[in-house]
């Protein structure tokens, strides 16, 4: 639904809300559509005296928790949905859940604007280990309502119990609406930390919570009500913000990754009366009244404008020589795991079988389907709004208020649906939102800036290449003896808005220099899960981001974090060497797992996907028939509170080196699973992303810049490339806490297809992706 | 200027003729079904029905429209009900089943490309009511380019096209 003024008066409250569309789509809908979005009677008024300065008073539960006299309710929260839909689902289920009520009164979720939430943070970990906000939330406002609903009633806080929104106690009853009309809580929720930090505000203090073994709405598969918006054309998305005089613009951006402006190509005023070229610095856009204007303007624009030339980056030729000879990794500080143990050095010396091997991964994009678009408006009263799609809205808030060189409270960020990107904008920004702001700042009016596709090839950020050195040892009898793995991996977490860069104007510092907070060091957040290996000492090595120092412009390859990042680029090391280490024992890659491990959890994902796949030990598997052979791979993964297991069956064409992912089995345990039907299908998808990976992606760059530019340079997997999936939900009550779900099912396609490959062929392919060329020279080999 | 026939209605547009389909639906008509993906009829975001046949509307100026009709993702409801001869009281309740099986299932993530399944989805079963898997794999990686999903939802998109064709076999639903 393109948000208009002029198309839908009626549901325009504040120009162009992210639940506009919602609300505005219950009205026409018809029966067959849920019915979620509806504001209570009272809309957002409640907090409306609450907000100070664009931000919203956390302290107040209202702020959070809306309860409304017909018991219906409504959630704040600064998570945007960014497509999992868990703050559609999961967090009305908790919610729900700690407040005995059913899911379907709560009908509507603020999440991602800034000024009508009151936590901040972004788009991921939404299960918080366990507790996020809204939980803890949701329990402080409980013991408030019961004891409002004691001292109405008259009967002691024990004695009270509730139902569907209905408190009883000592024969009477009253409902949340009644305890609250004309009310306020007696509460005041308590938080900590900073909104526009990376992980926003947290709720503190400690309140009783539901037990596990009362839950009666976790573990439900609720639909997502925003799919209904999305599939029938109802969804606002940001691609259909439009603002009153808003203009379109394209960007010029330059020619290399380090390159100065020198001359700005010729507009024919001509063909292009209405049509501004805007330079700050670096930074040119062209401003147009029309979309398609502005595109054909740009194109002219560009063909004429000239650039300083830069040679400041390896090409991905040299990348992994650079890497290894010329990259310096003793600036940033070295991090070894804690789950580091013994004399490593001492035990491989000892060893009587020994594995020593190096593993390379490329660079790869977000790749979102839709290039990055945001919308600025830079008012003339000072204020700022930005209408994007982010993951973090309350950092990129931030960053625009440095770009400007303005307070916070200034600025608004406001959250719609968009193109995914997983993990390019958790840090605040995904691209195109300060350059909109900076063109409307200049021309005074609503800039629409939306990157072509080359662009968001060539001027987003990359997931980090690395590489990683491994040795392993095993003892006489075959087992894990002593492992040592040193992860080596550039800077990831570039948060600089790189229009801002290129305009010459305030940015946060970039990754290494002094100042920048995360994403420097090479952690090794995964910890080494096989707990029965006496020697283990794992180790992550930083570097500054390639070509960054050299680029006169300090940008060059600007890195992020993606889907699981860096355990996505170390566990394709380590599992795969696992296999190996296997391998070399003589044993079953999957048994040699289980039987290295005391984690019972671990143990069980293990059993789960040998079953469910139906695993062959490892004397009877491989087979080679007609040319194709066939064969079976496994790894695991911990993170975020969830074991993973997953097996991938292949076939390779022993010719053209083609490997066919025929079956993918993926197990998870992740605790306590709230929402079996949306966490398959995100377990799917992530499945997918993984083969995608694995098989088809790498980043391609010269000298100067990125040479990857479209969907033919960079491809992605196809319906056509679809194994069959299985996936299996493990449910553990007994965990007490809602591990991360659905985000690393794609850390573990890459080691579970390499294994399956070296078991069809004999042949270790250690670097991705697993290209036809690539195999057959192994094969050859 | 011109006059182009989209979801039953003739619409006049100003843009010049050389405007890209999918500009003029997004910004001239309001029809924001479609997604400018890559505007290089690689991804499939963008798609629309012209006279029943999927097209990239990202690469399809204006002036190739000429007569034929255009039926964009909020046309689909229209479409099954004239093809289901529905009143038009029966037919504003009434969703396409494309579109019905899409939210049974749960077939999108971040949704983005969605648009340009459903509207392939729906080319395929008025082809082919009952598609095996290899022909639904067939239609979404054939033709000017494979429809592109990164969030990987293909399997829940195959089990929701099957989902369509049963119900689209059973006839109209009409709540």
């Amino acid at each position: 639904m393109i948000a208009s003024q002029k198309e839908s008066p009626s549901n325009v409250t504040d120009v162009f809300g992210a639940s506009l569309s919602r609300r505005g789509f219950v009205k026409t809908g018809g029966a067959l559509l849920v019915g979620f979005g509806i504001a209570g009677a009272n809309g957002t008024s409640k907090v409306a005296a609450a907000v100070t300065g664009h931000t919203l008073n956390p302290g107040l539960s209202e702020s959070w928790i809306e309860i409304h006299a017909d018991n219906t309710m409504l959630i704040r929260v600064g998570k945007p949905d960014f497509g999992t839909g868990s703050v559609f689902t999961a967090y009305r289920q908790i919610v729900a859940e700690e407040l005995n009520v059913p899911f379907e009164a709560i009908t509507r979720v603020i999440s991602g604007d800034t000024d009508r939430t009151p936590d901040g943070s972004g788009a991921f970990d939404f299960l918080g280990g366990g507790m996020p906000n809204v939980r803890k939330a949701a329990a402080y406002v409980h013991q408030a309502l019961l004891d409002l609903a004691s001292e109405r009633l008259g009967v002691p806080k024990d004695q009270l119990s509730v139902r569907d929104g209905i408190v009883s106690g000592g024969g009477t009853r009253v409902s949340y609406g009644e305890l609250v009309r004309n009310r306020k809580l007696n509460l005041t929720i308590p938080v900590k930390g900073d909104v526009t930090s990376m992980d926003g505000l947290t709720v503190d203090g400690d309140p009783p919570l539901k037990p596990v073994s009362q839950y009666a709405i976790i573990g439900k598969s609720f639909s997502n009500p925003v799919t209904v918006s999305k599939v029938t054309a109802r969804e606002t998305w940001v691609t259909d913000v439009r603002l009153p005089g808003m203009l379109h613009a394209r960007m010029v951006h330059p020619k290399t990754l380090g390159s100065k402006l020198v001359s700005v190509g010729p507009l024919d005023k001509a063909r292009f009366p209405n049509t501004q070229v805007v330079v700050k610095g670096n930074l040119v856009g062209v401003v147009a009244p029309t979309e398609w204007e502005a595109i054909k303007a740009a194109q002219q624009v560009a063909a004429g404008t000239k650039w300083t030339d830069w040679k400041g980056l390896p090409g991905d030729g040299r990348l992994f020589q650079f890497l290894k000879e010329d990259a310096d990794w003793k600036t940033t500080p070295t991090q070894t795991s804690k789950k580091s143990t013994g004399d490593v050095a001492s035990v491989l010396a000892k060893s009587s079988k020994k594995l020593s091997a190096t593993y390379q991964l490329p660079f790869l994009k977000h790749a979102p389907i839709g290039p990055a678009m945001a919308v600025g408006d830079v008012r003339s009263d000072g204020t700022v709004y930005v209408y994007t799609h982010t993951q973090n809205p309350q950092a990129l808030r931030s960053g625009i208020a440095r770009m400007l060189s303005t307070s916070v409270d200034r600025v608004i960020v406001r959250s719609f649906a968009g193109p995914g990107h997983y993990g390019r904008s958790n840090g605040g920004n995904a691209g195109a939102e300060d350059e909109a702001v900076i063109l409307s700042q200049v021309v005074g009016k609503p800039v629409r800036v939306q990157w072509m596709r080359q662009e968001d090839f060539q001027w987003s950020t990359q997931s980090s290449a690395a590489f990683s050195d491994v040795e392993i040892g095993l003892d006489t009898q075959g087992n894990l003896a002593g492992l040592q793995i040193d992860h080596y991996m550039p800077a990831m977490q570039d948060d600089r808005l790189v229009g801002a860069i290129l305009a010459g104007l305030p940015t946060i510092p970039a990754p290494n220099e002094k100042g920048a907070v995360i994403g420097v060091e090479n952690d090794s957040q995964d910890p080494w899960i096989y707990d029965g290996t006496p020697a283990v000492l794992e180790r992550g090595h930083g570097t500054f981001q390639i070509g960054q120092n050299s680029s006169p412009v300090s940008i060059g390859l600007r890195d992020h974090s993606m889907r699981t990042p860096g355990q996505y680029q170390q566990n394709f090391p380590r599992e795969l060497a696992v296999t190996e280490a296997a391998v070399l024992a003589g044993a079953d890659p999957l048994q040699f797992r289980i039987q290295h491990t005391r984690e019972k959890r671990l143990i069980a994902v293990l059993e789960s996907v040998r079953d469910t796949s139906g695993w062959k030990t490892h004397s009877e598997t491989a087979s080679t028939t007609g040319g194709v052979s066939r064969g079976q791979g496994v790894s695991a993964l911990f993170r975020g509170g969830s074991y993973w297991a997953c097996v991938a069956n292949i076939a390779v064409d022993m010719t053209s080196g083609a490997i066919k992912v025929e079956k993918m089995t993926v197990a998870v345990d992740p605790g306590i699973v709230i929402n079996p039907l949306q966490l398959k299908r995100q377990v799917e998808g992530g499945t997918v992303m993984g083969l995608s990976m694995t098989l088809l992606e790498e980043l391609r760059f010269d000298e100067s810049g990125i040479v990857t530019s479209d969907w033919r340079s960079y491809p992605i997997a196809t319906m056509g490339d679809l194994p069959e999936i299985k996936v299996v939900l493990i449910n553990r009550p007994e965990v007490g806490k809602y591990g991360q779900g659905s985000e690393a099912a794609n850390a573990l396609a890459a080691s579970a297809i390499a294994g399956a490959l070296f078991d069809a062929t004999g042949k270790v392919a250690r670097r991705l992706p697993l290209k036809p060329a690539y195999v057959q020279a192994l094969l050859k080999a | 200027m011109a006059t182009i026939l989209v979801n039953g209605i003739k619409r006049e547009v100003q843009a010049s003729t050389d405007t890209p389909l999918l500009y003029v639906l997004r910004n001239d008509l309001e029809l924001s079904g479609p997604q400018f993906g890559c505007g290089l009829a690689q991804c499939g975001a963008c798609s629309v029905l012209l006279n029943g046949k999927e097209i990239r509307s990202c690469i399809t100026p204006l002036s190739a429209v000429g007569d034929k009709e255009v039926t964009t993702l909020e046309g689909l409801p229209a479409r099954w009900a004239k093809q289901k001869g529905l009143t038009a009281e029966q037919a504003a309740k009434t969703l396409h089943p494309v579109q019905e099986a899409w939210i049974a299932e749960q077939t999108p993530q971040c949704g983005f490309c969605q648009n340009g399944m459903m509207i392939k989805a729906t080319e395929l079963l008025e082809h082919i009511p009952s598609p095996a898997v290899a022909e639904i794999k067939e239609a979404f990686t054939s033709g000017v380019s494979p429809h592109l999903c990164r969030c990987g939802t293909y399997t829940a998109i195959i089990q929701a096209v099957q989902r369509a064709a049963t119900q689209m076999a059973k006839g109209a639903k009409v709540l």
